[in-house]
């Protein structure tokens, strides 16, 4: 009789205490966040108290003894040149500010380039002549600049074999202007591809930041027909995705649309014949996550099966690359949203295959404007933000690489 | 006669039992571990984070109470619902303004502290002093900003405070100060944006100073305590 009652009693005991002690293991584990590190991730806003100036964030590199540095371009409202001078910014690998600089080359509307162990940028002078112009990335002085032969720079890649290439364009011709240049930036190769109308205004609005951002940008594609570059750029009275040799710069294919209107917004080389690619026509976003292309010849961007994305901002912006993680591959296209949100849809490189879509929601109006990969294996968003819904700032958003782990 | 023992230990045991249930308020006091904001200034200058002051930060509590106690010593458990309150300020810079945003935070905790009270009988009042731990989890909320905070709270403080004894109740007015003993703050997730709010969360302990009323209920019988004292 007594055991009955005093062995449920001890059962009783022991469920709690064992209960206190899980719960204290639990709460310690939650508690101790030692591990977790300020540069993991971070979302920070540069903000600079002049009102009348707007930032156009352009392009981001890491660096390799840590931080980041960006570039925008900054449109003063009182300046009497009506092209955005430059400025850069270099930022700790937290995110913190720790140097700023400010340079008198106009439209820096290119990707920032990394190379032995200097940072170099692209711009033009007042006389639209494109420059490549170097600095220390230890406090942002210029160290070098050297013309490129080609005018009004538009934008610029450079390649795994440390070949620069970059897209302008020639206003006496009407052409899109496109040079290769190798390491010590010496012309290489260089082709005019024929507009066959006058643009000169639209690319005039598109570099002031006045009229519409066109989606201009340059990659590499290696597939069975060959090594080559895509460049998106006006050719033949369009916006075009137009296919390169590698070596002669002669285009062998293309993807075009409805004039200047419509267009592909973002494009990376999965495999072979297969891109993922994001388009606009029609007043909506697509995306064609595993597009077979033919480098060889030309097609309408309406005849590859494309998914809409209702979602995303109009004539957004999209952003597209690789991430490549110790165990997977992947493809991502990050974008806005018309809620306010930067949204990166992460794709399966293999599969093609939706596998994660990562959102983050603000109060004030984002775009995206680059990504990279970082060395931790996540990725650092640039994008550009209205604080207060009225000034128009620069935005580093760095995610840690835990947040691209796919669900088996 | 065995049976009869543990029926009397069981009876003894109950008669040093008190339960009833209180609430009261509190102030909360924000320890700022290490700062971040989600804003920097490309000119270089420092923006201030603050956080309002004491008696702007009240928030309360509701509880059960349970205790144990002996001639001296008393163990009191108070299992319930503690709110805090308080509100974080950041300021942005422009020429011709500064903009200063609010964050307001309602953090609402389950909590368990555990008290150990010394007390004094002086008849009617006996008044003591001791010491407190307590965990706390917090519960789930709406608001966007909770998120920016881990579940777990462990806090350790002194308490002090006098029982009245009114003969079939017994009331409790007791006061604690709480210190936080470790930072709260997620740091996974201490960017916040959208849903209102657009901040960086410091890391922070919270410390809170607390003023409560509770009413229990012996199982003792009762001592004979009156406003006047008779003699028969």
């Amino acid at each position: 009789m007594l055991n009955a009652f005093i062995e449920p009693m001890n059962r009783a005991q022991g469920h709690i205490v064992l209960f206190v002690i899980m719960l204290l293991i639990g709460a310690g584990c939650e508690i101790n966040q030692n591990e977790i590190m300020p540069e993991d991730g971070f979302l920070k806003i540069y903000n600079h108290p002049e009102e009348k100036l707007a930032f156009f964030p352009e392009s981001i590199v890491e660096l390799p003894e840590g931080g980041f540095i960006y570039i925008s371009a900054v449109k003063d409202e009182d300046a009497d040149i009506e092209y955005p001078y430059t400025t850069l910014v270099r930022t700790s690998a937290s995110g913190e500010l720790t140097w700023t600089m400010d340079y008198d080359w106009l439209a820096p509307t290119s990707k920032l380039i990394l190379e032995n162990g200097s940072v170099g940028f692209i711009a033009m002078n007042q006389q639209f002549d494109a420059y490549v112009v170097t600095i220390d990335p230890g406090n942002g002085m210029e160290t070098a600049q050297q013309a490129l032969d080609m005018t009004m720079p538009l934008c610029s890649f450079l390649d795994e074999q440390g070949n620069l290439v970059v897209l302008g364009y020639d206003f006496v011709t009407r052409s899109s202007w496109i040079s290769k240049y190798n390491d010590n930036f010496e012309l290489q190769r260089s082709n005019k591809l024929p507009v066959n109308t006058d643009l000169e205004y639209l690319i005039q609005r598109h570099m002031n930041k006045t009229g519409q951002d066109y989606p201009f940008f340059i990659g590499a594609y290696n597939n069975s027909s060959g090594a080559g570059y895509f460049v998106n750029c006006f050719y033949n009275y369009t916006l075009r995705t137009v296919f390169l040799d590698g070596s002669s710069l002669e285009a062998t294919g293309d993807i075009y649309s409805f004039q200047t209107e419509e267009g592909i917004s973002s494009i990376v080389q999965k495999s072979g014949n297969i891109f993922g690619l994001t388009s606009y026509y029609e007043g909506n976003n697509y995306i064609m996550a595993g597009a077979e292309i033919d480098v060889l010849s030309s097609g309408n961007i309406k005849d590859i099966p494309a998914e809409p994305l209702y979602e995303l901002t109009y004539r957004a912006p999209v952003m597209a690359g690789s991430l490549n993680t110790n165990a997977d591959q992947f493809a991502l296209f990050i974008s806005q949203t018309n809620d306010n949100s930067l949204v990166v849809y992460q794709y399966d490189l293999e599969s093609d295959s939706l596998v994660n879509t990562l959102s983050r929601s603000f109060e004030e109006r984002v775009e995206v404007r680059d990504y990279i990969q970082t060395t931790d294996q996540g990725i650092a968003i640039l994008a550009e933000i209205y604080i207060l819904g009225k000034y128009k700032r620069p935005l580093l958003f760095k995610l840690p690489p835990d947040q691209f782990v796919s669900e088996e | 006669m065995l049976i009869g023992t543990v029926r009397a230990q069981e009876a003894g045991y109950l008669d040093q039992l008190r339960i009833g249930f209180g609430g009261g308020a509190n102030i909360t006091s924000i320890a700022v571990l290490e700062s971040y904001n989600i804003y920097e200034d490309i000119g270089g200058a420092q923006y201030e984070n603050s956080y309002t002051k004491m008696l702007q930060n009240i928030g309360n509590q509701y509880f059960v109470q349970v205790e144990w106690f002996s001639k001296f010593l008393i163990v009191a458990l108070r299992p319930g619902t503690y709110t805090y309150r308080f509100s974080k300020l950041n300021e942005i810079d422009f020429t011709n303004e500064t903009v200063e945003r609010e964050t307001p935070y309602l953090l609402r905790y389950f909590t368990v502290p555990l008290e150990a009270r010394y007390s004094f009988d002086l008849q009617r009042f006996r008044p003591y002093a001791g010491g407190s731990v307590a965990y706390s989890n917090l519960l789930g909320s709406l608001d966007a900003s909770n998120e920016t905070f881990i579940r777990s709270r462990f806090t350790a403080g002194a308490v002090a405070g006098t029982y009245i004894d009114l003969r079939y109740v017994i009331l409790d007015l007791h006061a604690g100060y709480n210190v936080g003993l470790h930072n709260i703050t997620n740091k996974t997730d201490r960017f916040a944006t959208g849903n209102g709010v657009t901040f960086a969360q410091d890391d922070i302990m919270l410390n809170d100073l607390q003023i409560n009323l509770s009413i229990l209920f012996s199982l003792q019988k009762q001592k004979h305590y009156s406003n006047v004292e008779c003699f028969y």
